[in-house]
């Protein structure tokens, strides 16, 4: 985190701990029986679990904790201990008092669906848009979670021979976007906990929750007076402005610099690679060359 | 951030109204501490004039002079932000440097890459937002 005259910066301090303010008070009102859990429902379609893998290294509260306390996890492929027929039973069977489905992966549509089968149910294939569509409809909330989710993200990258789209792409109401490859443990449990205590986090006009994603990465970049002095790194491993080199902090709107990840210890721009802007609509593609040589000079 | 000429020139209208004031209460007033007082609200506009004139010529220089430049579309090709070179961009006949523009890192913006005319792509994007003004124009695309 960082520091000014070895005191925490108070805005800093409370954009840190606004998730686990919010998961605190969840954890107190279940304890108080004042809130009631919801089932959670968690799909992963065409990705590569990574965010499911992020939110086990959660810290505020752990994984452990979201599963038996803050909510009933009804279905994870990756994680349940049903498999085959009897996991999607109970995918399909418990998912009619308002449960909260969170998407990560993109929704393949070329074939209607027919490159991404999650399962067998009653003897007939389920394809991850059969079950978008079908629970999609029924969710109280739907979250995406993740590039692939929100917007198709690595999925849909060129030639994109799939047909990836982003869960949006295939439902008619709001859904709820978490950008960033991965997404951070922090970002979903505080919107969750946001949504079991007030509902619907207040979003920005991409439906993103404000409460993570309000500022531009370079807004609060440890490294910014060295772009404002003009001062460029021109290779990776140096301590300045990493502009030069194609940083997309600029065009990038989370909180990394100040969350950080893997606990809260460290982040991309402090281990001297630029931001490739993975929490970005349109990342790789658009994000992309992620290192450039040879740019424009100095000013 | 460089503010435009004309909120400028309102600033500064308004600054010698606020003079005047303070010129009247010196001549007027008997008592010595209100006019020094005055006296001292007066040096304070004289120094924020002269930041606000080093403010105007800035913001001349960057909006009038570089409009006399004619540059064709082979030339702007040329400034693809690629060995060294600035990097440029066309949008609505205008050629625009965005060398040092924060959201053009390594000459590349959303996939896009310096050195054309990028009028549709920005029209698609930008459309209605105060963007351009904020740019340093480097000449005119004929």
């Amino acid at each position: 985190m960082m520091e000014i005259n070895g005191n925490t910066c108070p805005e800093y301090n409370l954009r840190l701990s606004a998730a686990n303010s919010l998961i605190d008070k969840v954890k107190t009102e279940i304890e108080r029986n004042t809130l009631v859990k919801k089932n959670l429902v968690w799909l992963e379609l065409t990705g590569c679990s990574g965010n499911i893998i992020s939110l086990l290294n959660g810290a505020n509260p752990d994984f452990k904790y979201l599963i038996t306390c803050m909510t009933d996890l009804i279905y994870n492929n990756s994680l349940m201990a049903p498999e085959g027929e009897a996991a999607l039973d109970a995918l399909f069977n418990n998912t009619e008092n308002g449960f909260i489905l969170a998407v990560e992966g993109a929704v393949s549509i070329k074939n209607n669906g027919l490159y991404n089968i999650i399962g067998r149910w009653r003897g007939e294939p389920i394809t991850a848009l059969n079950a978008v569509q079908l629970l999609g409809e029924k969710a109280a909330h739907v979250i995406a979670v993740g590039a692939c989710a929100t917007h198709g993200g690595v999925s849909a990258a060129r030639p994109n021979p799939a047909e990836c789209v982003g869960v949006q792409s295939i439902l008619k109401r709001k859904v709820i976007k978490l950008p960033g490859c991965p997404c951070h443990p922090d970002w979903f449990l505080g919107t969750l906990a946001h949504i079991l205590l007030y509902g619907e986090p207040e979003l920005d006009d991409r439906d993103r929750p404000l409460l993570f994603y309000s500022t531009l990465i370079h807004d609060r970049c440890p490294r910014r007076s060295y772009f404002d002095k003009g001062i460029f790194a021109t290779k990776l491993g140096e301590k300045t402005c990493m502009f030069k080199l194609g940083c997309r902090g600029p065009v990038t709107r989370v909180d990394c610099p100040v969350r950080q990840w893997n606990d809260y210890v460290n982040w991309p721009i402090k281990d001297d690679t630029p931001c490739i802007g993975c929490a970005m609509f349109g990342f790789p593609d658009k994000m992309e060359p992620f290192i450039s040589y040879n740019t424009t000079r100095k000013r | 951030m460089i503010e435009s000429g004309k909120s400028i020139c309102q600033r500064m209208k308004q600054i010698s109204e606020e003079a005047e004031k303070d010129i009247k209460t010196i001549f007027m007033q008997s008592c010595i501490y209100t006019r020094s007082s005055a006296l001292y609200e007066l040096g304070a506009k004289i120094v924020e004039l002269e930041e606000l004139c080093e403010g105007l010529i800035e913001y001349e220089d960057r909006q009038v002079q570089p409009t006399q430049l004619s540059i064709t579309a082979e030339e702007l090709s040329k400034y693809s932000g690629k060995n060294g070179m600035p990097a440029y961009v066309a949008v609505n006949g205008i050629v625009y440097n965005v060398t040092n523009n924060a959201a053009w890192a390594a000459a590349t913006h959303f996939g896009l890459t310096a050195g054309k005319d990028l009028t549709g792509e920005f029209a698609s994007c930008h459309a209605g937002q105060s963007i351009l003004e904020k740019l340093m124009i480097v000449g005119k695309l004929i």
